[in-house]
């Protein structure tokens, strides 16, 4: 994927390549059948009248693989859109946000959770800015705690089990 | 007759309790709040406000739900109209002519009279819902596992004619969401499939997981990319109440919005998205002045609106008849109702009567509140718009959080999101529309089973889906559909549909 990715990046595809974005969406999907196909091969198949568990992951991995084989061969063949430019910025801090609420929200309850997900969620964007960031984050915890804990009595954990010594109450 | 006036007064029975009706109000109300958020529709909505709904008893949570689901429906209404953002597909024919009223000062009678529209629409509907359900219901029991099969079928073709852009991506989108179903444990013989090993993957993916990833997260990376062009309307809301000539102009349009939308709704395979498209095409077409359209007429916000609504409606037939959802909304109100002990089919109605009459009184209900109370709320929503992206996108992402969260108390699930988002926004990027594919994922189990089925009964033949006279129609009737689309000069048309 990624020296197809620096191919696109020019302004100008080589002559080979008609639709850029055809062609790495071809790819992806071909990938993914690969790894299903591999994943799924050691089950058993079974006949038609008595299928196993197999058969329809097999399949499927197949057709999916036929599908992006033909859009990769359209990419070459068809004229088309190209690749639009991959952006880090934005998944990096919007999934790594979640990853740490994930990591944060059993440990240490969403007093901490929130906040630190919220921030660091809140740098995908160009106009971040401290301040503003960390008191709409703490803020926005105290109204979700409200919320989801004290209204709606949600098993969420406010303060987790490792803050919890600090808070004997 | 007598059936059908009794199965409605038992459920408005059920639905008019003082109990009920609150948690209808706060479910609109809340499903509104969210919806109004630009970049966030119904699904995410929906997905996100489902663990509210957990404490209460089935009926109500049901009722709530109802509630969240108009409230989000409407939301994306107001959005349309009120910013140029179109929050989901079925909005966006509004925001051309709902925008324009805006900025010429007429936003009050754009969303009035959407939300009239809409509440004549969802009660011709209900009333439709009523009328159908039982007849229905009778269908669905003479379909064997090849007929459900079929069917399933048509329905995908369906969602890949009506899907944007390539055909053949939308086929491979299919594919993918069928292939991610079959994630989990087999049914039959209990062996784990493509889990990886991971012990969080025997059950399955979790349709809230996936729905959030890829139309929640993956659309807050996306929304980021482009730098923000929201147009929150500046000029007066102005009157709400639609004036003389307001009525006289859109009785017809709602009127026959409400038909298209209502006919394409029940159709598997999401056909709810085209009945906006659907009416404005026939409004701008009968209109004495076409070139009004785009410029603020109050037909093109009428007709599509009432479509919209008409058609939100319908879709729930084939979900509580035959327990199909036709979309992904509806997919998720079957894993709300699952959770909540309920699985949706025709065995939904003869069991358990007072939630089936009660939840569809109170899809009436939802629509008379939607009135009520998001009139008067207006200047509250264009508040709530002009908050700026940068403070919006982190409280969408808590929200989405706690939500995934606390559906399982689960923080893999919470983990899974982030990596269905990370793959939606790959997706979005490669050109893919993943609606397609939140379809197939969301029929990949029953297809499987009743492919199996059938295939048992048949002694693993596979004549006896074109053998048998029901399931050999919906195919050909499936085959039809798709060979039109790939007409050169259809699909001509329908790229004109989808870009206009």
């Amino acid at each position: 994927m990624t020296d197809h990715l620096s191919v696109t990046e020019d302004k100008k595809p080589p002559g080979l390549v008609r639709s850029s974005q055809n062609l790495g969406a071809g790819l992806f999907l071909m990938a993914i059948a690969l790894f299903a196909f591999w994943q799924a091969q050691e089950l058993p198949r079974g006949t038609l009248n008595a299928m196993g568990a197999g058969m329809l992951p097999q399949s499927l991995a197949a057709f999916l693989f036929i599908g992006g084989l033909a859009l990769a061969l359209s990419g070459l063949l068809v004229k088309g859109e190209a690749m639009e430019r991959w952006s880090l910025r934005g998944p990096i801090f919007i999934f790594g946000g979640i990853i740490l609420f994930s990591l944060l929200i059993r440990t240490c309850g969403l007093v901490i959770a929130g906040p630190v997900a919220m921030i660091f969620g809140s740098m995908a964007s160009d106009e971040f800015n401290w301040k503003e960031a960390t008191v709409f984050a703490l803020i926005l915890t105290g109204i979700c705690i409200l919320l989801f804990k004290v209204l709606l009595r949600l098993p969420i954990p406010v303060i987790g089990a490792m803050l919890e010594p600090f808070f004997p109450f | 007759m007598e059936a059908f006036l009794g199965n409605l007064s038992l459920g408005f029975g059920v639905a008019l309790t003082l109990n009920n009706i609150f948690l209808c109000f706060i479910g609109c109300m809340v499903g509104t709040l969210i919806g109004v958020l630009p970049g966030v529709g119904p699904i995410a909505t929906i997905a996100m406000l489902l663990p509210i709904t957990f404490g209460f008893d089935p009926t109500g949570a049901l009722i709530m739900l109802a509630g969240i689901y108009y409230g989000a429906q409407y939301g994306g209404s107001t959005t349309a109209i009120l910013v140029n953002i179109p929050g989901e597909a079925t909005s966006v024919v509004t925001v051309l002519d709902g925008h324009q009223m805006a900025k010429q000062g007429r936003a009050g009678v754009a969303l009035g009279m959407a939300a009239i529209g809409s509440f004549f629409a969802g009660t011709v509907a209900t009333l439709l819902i009523a009328a159908l359900g039982q007849p229905l219901t009778k269908l669905a029991q003479l379909f064997g596992p090849a007929e459900y099969f079929s069917l399933m079928i048509m329905g995908l073709v369906f969602a890949v004619v009506l899907a944007r852009g390539s055909i053949l991506k939308a086929i491979c989108m299919i594919l993918m969401g069928l292939l991610l179903a079959t994630v989990g444990t087999d049914l039959e013989t209990g062996q784990e499939r493509l889990t990886l090993g991971i012990q969080d993957l025997s059950d399955g993916v979790d349709f809230a997981v996936l729905a959030m990833g890829i139309f929640g997260f993956a659309e807050i990376v996306r929304n980021l990319e482009n730098p923000e062009t929201r147009d929150v309307v500046r000029a007066a809301i102005g009157r709400l109440w639609p004036g003389k000539d307001d009525f006289r102009q859109s009785y017809f349009p709602i009127l026959r919005g409400t038909i298209v939308g209502a006919v394409l709704g029940i159709l598997p395979g999401n056909g709810a998205v085209l009945g906006p498209f659907a009416s404005y095409t026939i409004e701008k077409k009968i209109a004495k002045d076409a070139r009004r359209f785009g410029r603020g007429a109050i037909e093109g916000v009428a007709g599509p609106e009432a479509a919209n609504n008409a058609g939100a409606q319908t879709a729930f037939i084939p979900l509580l008849t035959l327990g199909i959802p036709p979309n992904a909304v509806m997919a998720l109100m079957v894993g709300a109702m699952t959770i909540h002990g309920i699985i949706p089919g025709p065995q939904v109605m003869t069991k358990n009567p007072e939630l089936f009459w009660g939840m569809i009184a109170s899809m009436w209900l939802g629509n008379l509140m939607l009135l009520v109370i998001n009139l008067p709320l207006i200047g509250l929503w264009v508040k709530l718009l002009q908050v700026p992206y940068r403070l919006m996108f982190p409280a969408i992402m808590i929200f989405c959080c706690i939500g995934i969260y606390s559906i399982n108390n689960s923080t893999s699930d919470v983990l899974f999101t982030a990596f269905f988002g990370l793959v939606g926004y790959s997706l979005l990027k490669l050109g893919f529309e993943p609606a397609p594919m939140l379809l197939g994922f969301v029929l990949g189990k029953l297809m499987e089973e009743k492919l199996r089925q059938a295939l048992i009964l048949s002694r693993g033949s596979f004549a006896t889906f074109v053998e048998r006279p029901v399931s050999g129609v919906l195919l050909g009737v499936a085959v039809i559909m798709l060979l039109i689309a790939l007409v050169p000069s259809v699909r001509k048309g329908r790229d004109v549909v989808f870009t206009e």
